[in-house]
């Protein structure tokens, strides 16, 4: 059993009431499928509405003589289940008509944008009709109206980039401002800070979830349970970028080498001498992994968030295929398509913000590891360097801060500090990388 | 003009290059066919038919009754068989009897058919004034038709892109108004009614390449670079502003909008968005004229750009007159102040 | 005011013989005997047929049978489709109508009393001969084997109108049965249907064009410029006029029928003209077929005033009781279309009430099956219509810039209420 409500449909192109001014059926009549309900008469013209549906009439909406609106219920039917040959033929009716009524719903539901109680303290009675609903304006009073600024769209265009008030220009003899009147202004504010720093913005509320809630997770029990060191040394990278410029011009096909390929192999060389820096620490089981392989997970900002990548058997590669390799895992984790495998099992990471990499960072373990590896900024800087004929003399040199965090639970300072001072000796004299 | 002075071809006046477009859609399709009024053996009142009937036969190019009703209406039921029908309308003026045929009838058949069916005709028109025509031969009705949706409207200015554009238009399988400005005919006006009539055979754009060549509806051309103020122009009006520009030695960007539906909206905002003054300028009538159209537009799309208000010159609100013709015109004096106006924002 | 002692001019205002409440009396129309009138050949001199416009070309006589030269002599089974046809045309209007009492339309125009002149024209034409219809030739779709589901999916506007819900109920377009796309704007097909003609005749092909008009849009323009054209080119095309007697309220004296017959416009334009009794199938069929012979033999067109008269209101939004007198209808002298065919099928002995009682259940049970069938697709107004999109499809053949804006605008506005709403939402599932 259900209810079809019939509305009063435009029967007569655009006509907005009519008046009933005849029942064919009273609550409580059965009424098949096309017999009359009523007739109703418009500027137009009189009609008998027919039912579309059979089923027993529950309400109908007004006496003889009263004007009802287009679209407002006439006749409320309840429809049968539909057993018999007149029945079943309503039903195909009736079935698109709920859907229509569905439709209905879906136009009625509440709307996006619902108005503040505050907005109309005193509602009044709930409207059963839909009503388009619009939020209202937050708007700020008006500034206190001070004198109206004459100036073209193109002048307003521009102080408006440069964040003036063109109110505070002063304008030509006939009262308008002008570029010029602009350029006046701007040159005799020049460093007066004429300008705020900025307009003050709403509050934003950010839910921390998904990867986001993950990450701060996983930072605080860094945080929490390892006991950081950071030990940052200065790397000349002069000739590494020299040679790293002559590969990538004589083998321009095979993807080009930034130094992470290069930083990356260097670790892979001096790991097997300080193994207890590639190693994990079970801190619960009292057990420190130290590793053979070094599966060398990759710090990698995404729009998400940060992820952590990971080159599997980064010993085994060489300097392209880690260039591909970091390329491919970087794509995939920013693009959101990475596969779980390739995100876990990390031994030691690296995490370089490349041209944002400052003077040093003091880079949080991604636990259990026991070591992370920051490369900073490569700056050219005057340093003194041997002559040659036993003195000193200036040369510009290509310089790099390397920066490292440890677990002081398992990794001594010394440890450290010998792993970096051996990963420096390789990149400073890179032929050595070279050589297999 | 792409290459098109190297092509081999010669000079021609607008009415030859329309003849020219004319023939050879006539030779390439055999569903092209054109009539109206005195268009077949007589060749039309301005000669733009001239030798097509000889040439194509009778049932290719014929004289019309005089009823626009009965020769859009049929034109409609020649593009529903699948011919492409250009229509002719002796002048502009006379075209309202077919009005219905083409707002209600050819301009909705595609949508309200749901493409079953179509109008792909080019009506073609005599249009504008400074011929002295009078109030019945002179008017420019292009705004009662930008404002119909579905149909396309377009205005050449000189022999080679009249030629190009009605190339286009007749095998647009849409609809197409095609005024073609009556002054401009036989020579480019500059304007200047009291100096002597400059042949088109002294102006660049008379060189009409041979054979087949479209201009794409809806690509303005930039007839004059400039840097200090846009205008917006079509038809004569083309080459009275670009002369005005000249005279009085300023740097304006002068552009020949050729299809005013659809509109090259991207030439326009280039221009303006680089010199931050704007003119629309055309010969009709000024209130509810597509020049406020252009100015509403350039507003929405670059206001921020501009450095003035838009400056709208067009004639004047009065039935096109017969002596006193050139007081209505939207002449040099009407462009000259206003570019002054501009200049001086 | 006045010039010396010359009388007064008074101005006519047609006023129609019977309004509301009048007894009816149409003992002054001339009706002559079925068989009575001459048969030309199809190729004669236009005004061998002038006489013909002022009488009425009448076949099937008060005895039920066929008489005279018009008698198209038809086989049982073409009478038999014909009656069939009429009967599901008008089935097709009842249930329409009902469609709209019961709010599933917004509109709907009947045809009743007037199925021959559209059936019996349709079958007198050739299959590919096309059509321009005004808005009461539904006949001819039917008659053309358009499906029933296609033209009630239309009249409900759903998500299955082939015409994107853009046209007005009835409003179709049936390319496929060479029925060219109807317009709400009278008179405009005329033309347009001698221009298709004479294209027809310009690429030497063998299909005439035939066009439809009531006697009230006779009085617009384009009936005379199509008329022109017709004769100057002596285009391969039948034109008809219904005269059913009334144009909304109007009586057919506004369209000029207090001084002579509609017919009797072909006489001054110097083309063929015929007038029949419109509620005559046999005479609708056997004039057509002469006027469509009469064309295709290049021997020009055919002007056909079909007598009838409208039994029902202009439109669902009509209500004639308030112009006319009810008693109009019954008293019609040239009788109902439908009943004069099963009336002569049952003189001919291949037909009987029981047959006919049997027949009407059919009909009426296939538009009720394509009544449901189609209002599984939607029913005006409730939601399933089509992608905005095509709001702005098919203005041009491809979108211009502007309308590609508006298109966005219109998504737009829609999200600004629905956020979650997509433009394919509202086609809902294949039913």
């Amino acid at each position: 059993m259900s209810r079809h409500t019939f509305r009063l449909p435009d029967i007569g192109e655009g006509i907005a009431e009519a008046e009933i001014v005849a029942w064919h059926v009273a609550v409580g009549d059965v009424v098949a499928e096309d017999s009359p309900l009523a007739d109703v008469m418009t500027d137009k013209a009189t009609v008998e509405m027919e039912s579309p549906v059979a089923g027993r009439v529950v309400e109908v909406a007004g006496e003889v003589g009263d004007r009802i609106a287009i679209g407002s219920p006439l006749v409320v039917i309840e429809t049968g289940d539909g057993d018999g040959e007149g029945d079943r033929e309503g039903e195909g009716a009736a079935r698109i008509l709920r859907q229509a009524q569905d439709e209905r719903v879906l136009e009625h539901r509440a709307p996006a944008v619902t108005p503040e109680p505050s907005v109309t303290p005193n509602p009044g009675p709930v409207r059963a009709e839909p009503i388009e609903l619009r939020a209202p304006t937050p708007h700020q009073s008006p500034p206190a109206q001070v004198t109206r600024v004459l100036a073209s769209p193109a002048v307003r265009a521009r102080a408006m980039d440069l964040g003036i008030d063109l109110a505070r220009v002063r304008p030509g003899e006939d009262g308008r401002v002008r570029h010029g009147d602009l350029d006046r202004f701007i040159a005799y504010n020049a460093g007066g800070g004429f300008a705020p720093a900025g307009g003050r913005r709403a509050d934003e509320t950010v839910r921390v979830i998904g990867l986001r809630r993950r990450i701060a997770e996983n930072m605080a029990a860094s945080k929490r349970h390892i006991p950081h060191f950071s030990y940052v040394e200065e790397i000349d990278v002069t000739a590494l970028e020299a040679m790293r410029g002559e590969l990538n011009a004589a083998h321009a096909t095979r993807g080009r080498l930034t130094l992470l390929p290069f930083l990356i192999t260097a670790i892979c060389r001096v790991v097997p001498d300080f193994p207890m820096i590639n190693a994990r620490y079970d801190d619960e089981a009292g057990v420190v992994t130290r590793h053979g392989a070094v599966h060398l997970g990759l710090a990698t900002q995404t729009p998400g968030g940060l992820m952590v990548p990971v080159i599997r058997d980064a010993q085994s590669r060489n300097l392209w295929q880690l260039a591909q390799d970091i390329t491919r895992l970087a794509d995939a984790a920013r693009g959101g398509t990475i596969a779980a495998a390739d995100m876990t099992g990390s031994t030691l990471t690296v995490t370089s913000l490349g041209p944002l990499g400052g003077v040093a960072t003091t880079p949080v373990i991604n636990r259990p590891e026991v070591a992370i590896i920051g490369p900073n900024r490569i700056i050219e800087r005057p340093m003194f360097v041997p002559d040659g004929l036993g003195g000193e003399r200036l040369a510009k040199r290509k310089l790099m801060n390397l920066s490292i965090s440890c677990d002081h639970r398992v990794v001594d300072g010394w440890d450290a500090a010998s792993f970096v001072q051996a990963v420096r000796r390789l990149i400073e004299t890179p032929s050595l990388l070279l050589v297999g | 003009m792409t290459g098109a002075d190297a092509a081999p071809g010669r000079r021609m006046t607008m009415i030859e290059a329309i003849n020219d477009a004319l023939d050879v859609m006539l030779a390439r399709d055999p569903m092209v066919v054109v009539l109206g009024e005195d268009v077949g053996y007589f060749g039309g009142v301005f000669r733009a038919t001239a030798g097509l009937q000889a040439k194509h036969g009778r049932t290719r190019v014929f004289d019309t009754p005089i009823s626009e009703c009965g020769i859009i209406g049929v034109a409609v039921g020649m593009g529903a068989y699948g011919l492409r029908p250009v229509p002719e309308i002796q002048f502009a003026d006379y075209i309202y009897p077919g009005l219905d045929q083409l707002v209600s009838e050819a301009a909705r058949l595609r949508y309200r058919s749901a493409g079953e069916f179509t109008a792909p005709m080019t009506v073609r028109s005599p249009f504008g004034g400074g011929i002295f025509g009078g109030q019945t031969h002179s008017q420019s009705p292009e705004a009662l038709f930008t404002h119909v949706a579905g149909i396309k409207t377009v205005v050449p200015s000189t022999p080679h892109d009249a030629k190009g554009l009605l190339i286009a238009a007749i095998e647009d399988n849409d609809p197409v108004i095609f005024f073609e400005p009556k002054r401009l005919y036989n020579g480019p006006f500059n304007g200047h009614y009291d100096e002597p009539a400059v042949p088109w055979s002294r102006h660049p754009d008379s060189h009409v390449p041979e054979g087949h060549y479209r201009i794409d509806l809806g690509t303005a051309r930039v007839v004059r670079a400039g840097e200090a103020v846009t205008v917006l122009a079509y038809g004569t009006m083309v080459h009275v502003a670009r002369e005005v520009a000249e005279r009085q030695g300023i740097d304006a960007e002068v552009i020949d909008l050729r299809t005013l539906v659809p509109l090259d909206i991207a030439a326009i905002e280039r221009s303006v968005r680089k010199t931050g003054r704007c003119m629309v300028v055309h010969e009709a009538t000024r209130t509810g004229g597509f020049g406020a159209e252009l100015a509403a537009l350039v507003q929405e799309r670059c206001f921020y750009a501009l450095e003035a208000p838009v400056e709208r010159v067009t004639g004047f609100d009065t039935p096109y007159p017969h002596s006193l013709e050139w007081a209505y015109f939207p002449g040099p004096v009407r462009i000259g102040e206003a570019f002054d106006r501009l200049i001086a924002a | 005011m006045t010039a010396g002692n010359l009388p007064g001019l008074r101005l006519h205002v047609p006023e129609p013989r019977f309004r509301p409440g009048d007894a009816v009396d149409y003992s002054t129309l001339v009706i002559p005997p079925a068989g009575a009138q001459p048969r030309p050949d199809e190729v004669c001199a236009a005004s061998e047929t002038h006489p013909l416009c002022l009488d009425l070309v009448r076949v099937l006589g008060d005895d039920d049978r066929a008489h005279g030269p018009w008698n198209p002599a038809l086989d049982v089974a073409t009478l038999l489709r014909m009656l069939r046809l009429m009967a599901l045309t008008r089935a097709f209007d009842a249930r329409m109508v009902r469609a709209q009492r019961q709010g599933k339309t917004s509109f709907y125009m009947k045809s009743t009393g007037e199925e021959a002149t559209s059936v019996a024209t349709a079958m007198a034409l050739a299959e590919d001969d096309m059509v321009f219809p005004s808005y009461r030739q539904q006949g001819v779709f039917l008659t053309r084997g358009y499906p029933l589901v296609d033209m009630i999916n239309q009249i409900l506007s759903n998500r299955a109108d082939k015409l994107k819900g853009r046209q007005l109920p009835i409003m179709y377009s049936a390319r496929e049965c060479a029925i060219f796309s109807i317009s709400g704007n009278l008179a405009t097909q005329y033309p347009q249907a001698v221009g298709w003609a004479m294209a027809s005749a310009i690429r030497g092909d063998t299909r005439i064009a035939t066009a439809f008009i009531g006697e009230g849009s006779s009085a617009e323009g384009d009936f005379h410029s199509a008329l022109t054209f017709a004769a100057v080119y002596n285009a391969p095309v039948v034109f008809h006029v219904v005269n059913n007697q009334w144009a909304i309220s109007s009586f057919s004296g506004f369209a000029g029928a207090e001084r002579t017959t509609f017919a009797a416009r072909a006489i001054g334009y110097g083309i063929a003209g015929l007038r029949i009794d419109g509620n005559d199938p046999l005479a609708v069929y056997a004039a057509v077929r002469w006027a469509a012979d009469r064309a295709r033999a290049n021997a020009g067109p055919t002007l056909i005033e079909h007598f009838t008269y409208r039994a029902e209101g202009h439109s669902t939004s009509d209500d004639p009781g308030q112009y006319r007198s009810a008693a109009e209808r019954a008293e019609w002298p040239l009788g109902d279309p439908v009943d004069r065919l099963m009336r002569h099928l049952m003189a001919l002995g291949e037909w009987d009430a029981e047959r006919q009682a049997a027949m009407d259940a059919a009909v009426d049970g296939e538009v009720r099956a394509a009544m449901r069938a189609a209002e599984a697709n939607g029913v005006l107004g409730h939601g399933l219509h089509h992608p905005f999109r095509t709001l702005f499809e098919d203005v041009f053949e491809t979108l211009p810039w502007h309308l590609a804006e508006q298109n966005a605008q219109a998504l737009h506005e829609r999200q600004v209420k629905w956020p979650d709403w997509s433009d394919d939402a509202d086609l809902g599932d294949a039913p």
